[in-house]
Formats: structure tokens, C-alpha cells, sequence
């Protein structure tokens, strides 16, 4: 069963109590009708259920959830499923910056371009993103996987600690403290499988970018590493 | 905060009702700023024309009388002390502001030209719709602000648009702060131009003007301002046949594009676009460090 909710001349606080009663209610799939783009929609939701907004959502759209599996059907604005748990979010469109930053696990899917600082500071979890994306995206991560099939812009995975960035273009520079390396074939089987979920395109070939360690512990023969990155 | 706006009509010329999708956009973002509002609007040429406002302590007569003498003809006031006139082929242009200024201390001048129509006042958009009607403002394209104050003043002033002193149908839109300002207000007050509020937004009519004068196009002058302006700013600049926006270099400042085969549109969030405009296009966020420029009947410039 599927439940209606039309943001049509509601408030935020409105819709996004509506969302919450029905949820209680039982209801597991939810559809949201007009959200034009409004902020902060479907924020820390902890339950399995489905939510498609049919249009455009604004900034914080999805952040903090766990569990739950979030279609947009149109873009998204900045800070997108930031800091979720877990579930999945699809956007079908661009995203605003910081999409998926400081996400801890789950999967989110930007089938368009993502603008700058794309997961930043990610602690887990998937973000791929279809198109191009802005500046530093992977800035700090500590863990998780971002793949970009398109180009990645200017200093991509700065000071990066741990995970894992796959880009299928050109990489406009690289961040302090990167690596970039060959994807086993374990990588590209991960990456066909993910890419075939997601309907999308696979680039003919990815780079791997993955962090340098040498920002880890303090080293004086790595002053100048040191003194780029701070 | 403050919300900034931007819409050039591709079809239908200089007759679109452009006031209608400013307001609706203005509106929409009515909560980023709710100390001032205001739109520029650029039709076809007509006569040279001029708004002022009266300065405290003179009454309406003296006002519109001195004006005369200067070739500054009023035909129409409004409640709040705003005034629009034409002026007289007799009138020097280059000079007129400073002739008023001598004759008539503390005038301010909203705008002056012939294609450009600039209103602002204190309060929300709904308001500046009340007192001016801007949903039947007819033009090409135009811009429009909806300001919460940070460093300066709250009044007629210091609100946005700002026209670019000095040079006649030119007007900004700034969301962010110049944090330079005073830096570069010290060298261009060195060098002659003048100021007229405490606006750091100010700054970037005056750094326009500057480079005109200096004969750089409008293009590169939108473009070195990348590296001029220091801080966060997104700013939007219309003139006779030109829109364009300049994003910084991070980004700081957000800023949404949507482009169709009818118009473009620009506003600080796509809540505007969407709620004014419907979900029948994309968005895109344009990349820091960004200059997009359309002209009206000609293909669009975007450069990076």
C-alpha cells in the first residue's frame, strides 16, 4: 500500500510530521508529491521505508536516516544525506554540494552531477555519482568508497586517512597526501556489479586514488608533505 | 543570508511581464532576508530618466523645484519620499549626480538610464509589490534581492540592487561579503570614485565602473573580479542586454542556475526556481570560481 503526501501549501514541519504519522501508521511506501525543493525533508528517519519525493528537494534532504530507501525524482540541494547510517538514497538529477558528507554506511546515488565537497569526510558506505563532480570531493574520509564516472575536480581526496575513490575521467588535481593506484580485479568486478544496479554507464576505465599515509603519524622527512597540507 | 535573483525572458522581448517571476522568486527566498527588497528591470530604450529620493528636512515643492532647474523633470512620487523624473536634453549625464548633490545634500540617486527601472525599499517583497506594483513591471530581464543585514544600515540606501554610480543601466545583486572592502574602498576613493552607503556590496559597482573606465569589457571585468574580491560573494550583474553571475572561488556562497529554451533563471536557492518556475527543467549548481553571461537575443556565454 502507498501513501500520499502532497507538501502542496504545507509547511516543512507539516509534511514532515505527515511523513512520521505515517510511518507510524504502519505505511512502509510513501510517495511525496511537489516538494519544490524545500529544505530539510525526511530528516533522521530510522525506519525501512520507502520514500520517493516526486521533484526536487533542498538542502539536508535524507540526512541522519538509517535504514530507509529515498528516491528523488528531480535534484537535490546542499548537504544531502549527510551523516546517514545506513539505506539508500538515489537522486535522479545533480546535487547540491556536500552530498554524502560524513555518511557512516549505506549508499548514495547521484545519477547527475554532484557540485563540490561530495563526501566529505565520509566514515562508510557508497557514494557514486553518474557525472562530474566539484572540488575535494573525498576531503578527509576515513572509510567507505566513492566512485565518480565522470571528472573529478581540484584536490580530490585532500588528506585523505583511509577508503577509496574510483574516478572514470579526468582528475583536475589530486589532493595532498593521495596515491593513485590500479584497481585489482576484484575493484572492477565490485564496480561492474555496482554500476549494473544503478542503470548506469560504466567508464572504460577507473582510476583508484587511495590515501598516501604519510599524514598519518608525523615524519621530518615528510615536512613538506606536512607543510602542503596544513 | 540574503537571497539574490536573476531571469532573462528569451521569447517574448522587451513586452514579458519579468516583474512576475522576480517577485514569485523574491518571495520564495523572503526568508533569507527580510530587512529590504528590491529588483532592477531592463526594458527597451526610452527618454533618460532618473528616481531619487528626497533628503530629510526638505519638503516635496523645494525638492521637485530645485530638481527643475537642473533639467530634472519629476512627473510621478510616491508615499515614501521616492521620486522618478525625466530629464531634459540639455542635461551633461556624466555629471548630473554630482550637480544634485551640490544643489540638494543628502538626494540619494536609486538609479539612472534608459533602459533600466530600479525600485528597493525597507521590507519584504510583499511590500515593495504594495507600494510598486512590480508584478506589472514589463522588461526583458532583471534582478532582484531580498537582504538580511549584516555590517551595515537597515534603509532605502543601503538595500539592493545597487546601481553602479557613474555608469547609466547598470545594477548589482551581492549575497556574501567582500571582506576587502575596505581595503579597496581606500584605493578607489584615493583614486576619485565615490561612495555613497557603508555597503560592502557597493564595492562591486564601483569596481565595475572602475574597469569600464579602464576600457575592459564587461566579461573580463566580471571575470578578474575572481581574483579582486576577496571573501564569500555570489553576485548577479544586469545591464541594457546583459546577465551574468559570478560565483567565488569556493563556493562559499550558494547559487542555482536553471536554463530552458525560454528563459534562464538564477536564484540563491532552487526553492525559488521550483516554486516560481515548476520542475519542468534542471538545476545545476554552478562551479566555484564561475562567470556565466547571456545576452538578450544572442547565444549564452558560460565560462569557467
Amino acid at each position: 500500500m502507498t501513501c500520499s503526501i502532497d507538501c502542496h501549501g504545507k509547511t516543512t514541519r507539516e509534511i514532515n510530521r505527515a511523513i512520521r504519522q505515517a510511518i507510524a501508521a504502519g505505511e512502509r511506501e510513501i510517495r511525496t508529491l511537489h516538494p519544490d525543493a524545500r529544505h530539510n525533508l525526511g530528516v533522521a528517519l530510522l525506519e525501512p521505508v520507502r520514500i520517493v519525493y516526486e521533484g526536487s528537494v533542498g538542502y539536508y534532504c535524507a540526512g541522519m536516516i538509517d535504514g530507509a530507501h529515498v528516491e528523488v525524482h528531480g535534484s537535490a540541494g546542499w548537504g544531502t544525506a549527510e551523516s546517514m547510517l545506513d539505506g539508500t538514497v538515489v537522486i535522479d538529477s545533480n546535487a547540491g554540494s556536500g552530498v554524502a558528507a560524513s555518511i557512516r554506511g549505506g549508499t548514495v546515488v547521484v545519477r547527475g552531477d554532484a557540485a563540490a565537497r561530495a563526501g566529505v569526510s565520509m566514515k562508510g558506505g557508497t557514494l557514486l555519482i553518474g557525472g562530474n563532480c566539484g572540488y575535494m570531493a573525498g576531503f578527509m574520509m576515513q572509510k567507505g568508497k566513492i566512485v565518480i564516472c565522470g571528472d573529478a575536480g581540484e584536490a580530490l581526496a585532500d588528506s585523505m586517512y583511509e577508503g577509496v575513490v574510483f574516478v572514470g575521467g579526468k582528475i583536475a588535481s589530486l589532493g595532498n597526501d593521495t596515491v593513485v593506484e590500479e584497481p585489482t580485479s576484484g575493484d572492477e568486478s565490485w564496480l561492474a556489479t555496482l554500476l549494473h544496479q544503478y542503470n548506469l554507464r560504466s567508464p572504460t576505465h577507473f582510476k583508484k586514488v587511495v590515501s598516501g599515509r604519510k599524514l598519518w603519524n608525523f615524519d621530518k622527512k615528510d615536512l613538506e608533505v606536512w607543510k602542503a597540507a596544513l | 543570508m540574503c537571497g539574490i535573483v536573476g531571469y532573462l525572458d528569451k521569447k517574448s522581448g522587451p513586452k514579458y511581464p519579468i516583474g512576475r517571476p522576480l517577485l514569485g522568486m523574491l518571495q520564495a527566498l523572503s526568508c533569507r532576508g527580510p530587512d529590504s527588497a528590491g529588483v532592477a528591470i531592463f526594458g527597451p530604450p526610452s527618454d533618460w530618466h532618473i528616481r531619487v529620493s528626497r533628503p530629510e528636512g526638505l519638503d516635496s515643492e523645494s525638492f521637485i523645484r530645485e530638481l527643475r532647474k537642473l533639467g530634472v523633470a519629476v512627473h510621478r512620487h510616491y508615499d515614501n519620499g521616492v521620486y522618478d523624473a525625466v530629464l531634459s536634453k540639455k542635461v551633461a549625464i556624466a555629471t548630473l549626480e554630482d550637480q544634485i548633490q551640490l544643489a540638494l545634500p543628502g538626494t540619494e540617486v536609486i538609479c539612472l538610464g534608459r533602459c533600466l527601472d530600479l525600485v528597493k525599499q525597507v521590507g519584504s517583497p510583499e511590500k515593495l509589490e504594495t507600494t510598486y506594483e512590480i508584478s506589472k513591471m514589463t522588461g526583458s530581464h532583471g534582478i532582484g534581492h531580498t537582504r538580511l543585514s549584516t555590517e551595515s544600515r537597515v534603509d532605502l540606501s543601503h538595500s539592493q540592487p545597487f546601481w553602479a554610480h557613474g555608469v547609466p543601466d547598470l545594477a548589482t545583486v551581492h549575497n556574501g561579503h567582500i571582506t576587502n572592502y575596505h581595503k579597496l574602498r581606500r584605493a578607489y576613493e584615493q583614486a576619485g570614485y565615490r561612495f555613497y552607503t557603508e555597503n560592502d556590496s557597493e564595492v562591486i559597482g564601483v569596481y565595475l565602473r572602475c574597469c569600464l573606465e579602464h576600457k575592459l569589457s564587461l566579461e573580463d571585468a566580471l571575470r578578474s573580479s575572481l581574483d579582486d574580491f576577496d571573501g564569500s560573494f555570489s553576485y548577479l550583474v544586469a545591464s541594457e542586454d546583459t546577465l551574468a553571475f559570478v560565483r567565488d572561488r569556493y563556493g562559499f556562497k550558494p547559487l542555482m542556475v536553471a536554463e530552458t529554451d525560454q528563459f534562464v533563471a538564477i536564484a540563491t536557492e532552487e526553492i525559488a526556481l521550483r516554486q516560481t518556475l515548476g520542475e519542468d527543467f534542471v538545476v545545476y549548481e554552478p562551479a566555484p570560481g564561475s562567470v556565466g553571461i547571456w545576452h538578450t537575443q544572442q547565444p549564452a556565454l558560460v565560462c569557467t
